[in-house]
């Protein structure tokens, strides 16, 4: 099921919002709507958290995370880091970074088994992120971009990732992270899949300006409508050699 | 405005007296107003010359934009070109904007002419005629534009009501004889909402609708009817059909109403398709069979039956059946139509180079196994059961939202979202436990040890038995106490030998606030001395006895120096009155004293301004010379002719400022 809306006028709800299997995290607005768009989806299943990351309202971009856990930057107050601690299940481990790749969600795309991270990322970092989110991590680029998560967007059925990646590319990806992916666009053609798409394995939302193709992409890719990513190449093969070429 | 692609947005035009109205009504509130014959010459031409030229300007940048406002028609899409030729005919249309763009160089020749010829106006007057004529000529010019641009305003307005239609895009075209029922269908498959009327060329224009099939946008046009008659007979609303139909990449609906209820035969129909048929040649092409609710293909008899089949004998041609009426199979003609549409078009691009830019994205990389771990998604039971939230649901979850507008409605402040309401604690209460500051990472909370309590007993109770014990107890302390207080006593008495001494020092001072003399220059008794050395123990009976000697030695010069004295005085007193005048002069010796001890005053002995001179004649004479030698210095406020003091010679309260009349020798 994927939903489509904005944070205040902006599409780029994965700069406002980060969604995981366990939880979600949504920035504090001056009014609750964006917020109550992840309330009708998720309530009562995983905690929706309001919350601010060092005092910004860019929490997609500076945390990373999944079921197991939960990393934010060395940005981060003690007092959010305290009302995280107080809003998300003992599950989930929650830790603080010293890393100078301070957006950690630019700098990490992952799911529940594997995370890519950008080439850089200190050694330190990438022993943390491997023991605090119980995954595999693999220094890589998307689409030679280093910033793999503003270029993907991952879940454990599937992915998305920047529209030029190569097919060698794409497959070589796949093979890493054992789910299906495909290279696609959100919000009308944007190429910064982690900005303008927040998934986990039952949802998905989008910005507002994403078009049924795009969609359809989104809800094939990650499985959510009972399809599977087979169907870019099945039945909407046609819709989407017209609407891109 | 939103309008026909390619077609941008364009300003009105006004009428040409407007347009005269308006550059004059410029021309006067934008250059200056104010001038005067005694003005230099060049002056007044210039001010003239500007004017006319200003005027010129004006018209040339308004002309200018209604010239490249409009579009060229050879630029624009052979669809758009041919419509707009179709519907305002393209000569005309070219002629009125030739004739605009004629007028804009008339009004500048004629400015270039005036301001040469204003460069010889010998006076204000002569300046003014010529100006009066150059722009009476700009606004002649402009009037005779009264039809183009009359015709360029009717067009621009009809442009602005043309229907968006993206000449690139999927598109479904509905053509066939009039009344068959096209525009029934496009109102079905989309919300256009076109009129529909029993009666021929209900449609007189092209109209768009639009809608979503395959997760794709299509877009669908109405064509107003076509008769079967040659091209150059057809009228403009015909016309545009033929238009659409010619230039279009689109898929092409050409429906039959087989009732003949709309007034034309089945052989009339067949035959006006193959007039057309050159025109859809590489199209999918639908042969849309409409009222079925009346007559199926099937029904038909066999001579109007060989006439439908001369149609599908071409093997490109699809035949469906549909009834906008009943709506059976509506939905069937738009999924062929689409599908074939779609077909064709991705038949085409596959043709192109542009699909190996989107090759990689209808590829899934599926992922090859490099490990036997299996990845499985993690989703929660909870979402199995979670009931789909549905605004209309009156039972529906209460969100954050429908708080905050309740809140807002009843105007009871600003909401503000309450973030610890979720917290997961082990006990609900602690929610909103105020939380202490924190500092470098940590607050007060995390140095509680819980057993801090048991600590401190366990402490006590060791401290207790060691007491029992008797661990503390010494024998010792009483020695030491004993040396102690010695020790105390010596301390108290030396602070109190302190403070005294202390005191007295301090007393001794406030008795001393007053001139410290010397001891030496002290006055002291000869009683007080030796009363002093006795108290101290000592003998000053050697000192009585030589003070008391030197006391007789002077009292005895004293009383020697008294006789002298009174001997002395009794020789003078021969010249007593001699000396009666200064007699005030103090005798030698002792001053006169008054009984109160005051000096007594006394008159000068002689006077001074008579000195030297010998009588009052001569003083008198003095006098004279004195005041006279004075007059110089008198009469320049001199002192003296010593006095040399210069005083202020340009008073600035006498020569700064403003002078009214009459101020000049007043101030």
């Amino acid at each position: 099921m994927a939903v489509r809306t904005q944070f205040e006028n902006s599409t780029d709800i994965g700069v406002f919002s980060k969604l995981t299997n366990a939880y979600c995290l949504t920035a504090l607005a001056s009014s609750t709507n964006f917020y109550s768009v992840f309330e009708s989806e998720l309530a009562d299943v995983i905690p929706i958290v309001h919350t601010t990351i060092g005092g910004t309202r860019i929490v997609g971009r500076l945390t990373a995370g999944n079921r197991h856990g939960l990393l934010v930057p060395s940005t981060t107050t003690d007092q959010e880091l305290q009302h995280l601690r107080n809003s998300l299940p003992p599950s989930v481990a929650i830790q603080r970074i010293e890393e100078r790749l301070s957006a950690l969600g630019n700098v990490i795309a992952c799911n529940d088994y594997v995370a890519l991270v950008h080439p850089d990322i200190d050694r330190e970092t990438e022993e943390i992120i491997a023991d605090t989110l119980k995954v595999e991590v693999f220094r890589q680029t998307v689409a030679s971009n280093v910033l793999v998560g503003s270029y993907c967007a991952l879940s454990n059925q599937g992915g998305l990732v920047h529209p030029k990646t190569s097919r060698s590319e794409l497959d070589e990806l796949s093979s890493l992270l054992q789910v299906p992916l495909v290279a696609g666009t959100v919000n009308r053609g944007s190429e910064v899949i982690g900005a303008g798409l927040v998934v986990n394995d039952w949802c998905a939302f989008t910005g507002l300006d994403t078009t049924a193709t795009e969609i359809s992409v989104i809800e094939a890719t990650f499985r959510l409508q009972g399809q599977t990513s087979a169907a870019v190449i099945n039945e909407m093969r046609d819709s989407l050699i017209d609407h891109y070429a | 405005m939103s309008s026909v692609a390619g077609l941008q947005r364009i300003a009105p035009v006004p009428t040409s007296s407007d347009f005269i109205d308006i550059v004059l009504n410029a021309t006067m509130r934008k250059t200056p107003t104010v001038i005067h014959k005694n003005f230099k010459i060049s002056r007044i031409r210039n001010f003239y010359m500007r004017k006319v030229k200003f005027t010129q300007d004006t018209f040339d940048e308004k002309l200018g934009k209604i010239i490249s406002e409009f579009p060229v028609l050879d630029n624009l899409h052979p669809f758009l070109s041919s419509l707009l030729n179709v519907l305002y005919d393209k000569n005309h249309y070219k002629l009125a904007l030739g004739q605009i763009n004629t007028a804009r160089h008339l009004i500048s020749q004629v400015s270039k002419d005036y301001t040469r010829l204003l460069k010889f106006g010998d006076s204000l007057y002569r300046c003014k005629q010529l100006k009066k004529a150059a722009l009476g000529r700009m606004a002649t010019i402009m009037r005779r534009q009264k039809d183009p641009l009359a015709y360029l305003e009717q067009v621009r307005q009809h442009i602005s009501r043309l229907p968006a239609i993206d000449p690139n895009t999927r598109t479904l075209l509905i053509c066939g004889y009039p009344n068959v029922g096209k525009s029934s269908f496009v109102n079905k498959i989309t919300r256009a909402d076109v009129d529909v009327q029993p009666y021929a060329f209900t449609t007189k224009s092209l109209f768009v609708g639009h809608m979503d099939y395959k997760y794709l946008r299509w877009q669908v046009i109405d064509t107003p009817g076509v008769l079967d008659h040659p091209l150059e007979e057809m009228n403009t609303i015909e016309m545009q059909s033929i238009t659409a139909l010619a230039h279009l990449r689109s898929a092409v609906l050409y429906f039959m109403d087989l009732s003949e209820q709309c007034g034309y035969t089945i052989e009339a129909q067949c035959k006006l398709f193959h007039s057309i048929k050159p025109l859809f040649t590489n199209k999918p092409t639908i042969l849309v069979i409409n009222k079925i609710d009346i007559v199926r293909l099937a029904d038909l008899s066999p001579e109007n039956r060989a006439f439908v089949d001369s149609i599908l004998s071409d093997k490109s041609v699809t035949v469906v059946e549909a009834s906008t009426y009943s709506e059976e199979g509506v939905m069937d003609v738009r999924n062929v139509a689409c599908d074939a549409l779609l077909a064709h078009r991705v038949e085409q691009k596959l043709k192109g180079n542009r699909i190996e830019m989107v090759a990689n994205k209808i590829h899934v990389a599926v992922p090859q196994k490099r490990d036997d771990l299996e990845r499985k998604p993690f989703i929660p039971d909870a979402v199995k059961h979670k009931v789909k939230y549905d605004k209309e649901d009156p039972d529906r979850r209460k969100l954050q939202r429908d708080e905050e507008q309740e809140m807002e409605l009843s105007g009871m402040g600003i909401y503000s979202a309450d973030i610890k309401k979720d917290y997961i604690l082990a006990d609900d209460s602690w929610k909103y436990d105020k939380i202490p500051e924190f500092l470098n990472g940590k607050n007060v909370a995390d140095f509680i040890d819980p057993d801090i309590a048991e600590k401190l007993d366990a402490l006590e109770r060791e401290e207790e038995a060691l007491e029992a014990q008797g661990f503390y107890d010494s024998d010792e302390s009483e020695m030491l106490d004993s040396d102690e207080e010695e020790f105390r006593d010596a301390a108290s008495q030396i602070e109190k030998k302190k403070a005294s001494i202390k005191k007295i020092s301090q007393e001794k001072n406030h008795l001393q606030n007053r001139p410290i003399i010397p001891r030496k220059k002290k006055h002291v008794t000869l009683s007080e001395f030796t009363s002093g050395m006795r108290k101290s123990g000592h003998d000053p009976l050697v000192l009585e006895k030589r003070a008391a000697r030197l006391m007789e030695k002077k009292k005895e010069a004293w009383e020697a120096a008294e006789a002298r004295d009174a001997a002395a005085e009794g020789d003078m007193d021969v010249d007593m009155d001699a000396e009666v005048e200064d007699s005030s002069r103090p005798s030698k010796g002792k001053p006169i004293r008054t009984k109160s001890g005051m000096a007594v005053s006394r008159a000068p002995r002689s006077n001074r301004q008579m000195a030297g001179l010998a009588t009052i004649v001569q003083s008198d004479k003095a006098n004279e010379l004195r005041d006279f030698a004075q007059r110089l210095p008198n009469r320049l406020a001199k002192a003296s002719e010593s006095d040399r003091h210069v005083p202020i010679t340009r008073p600035k309260w006498m020569l700064a400022g403003k002078r009214k009349g009459g101020k000049t020798d007043r101030r």
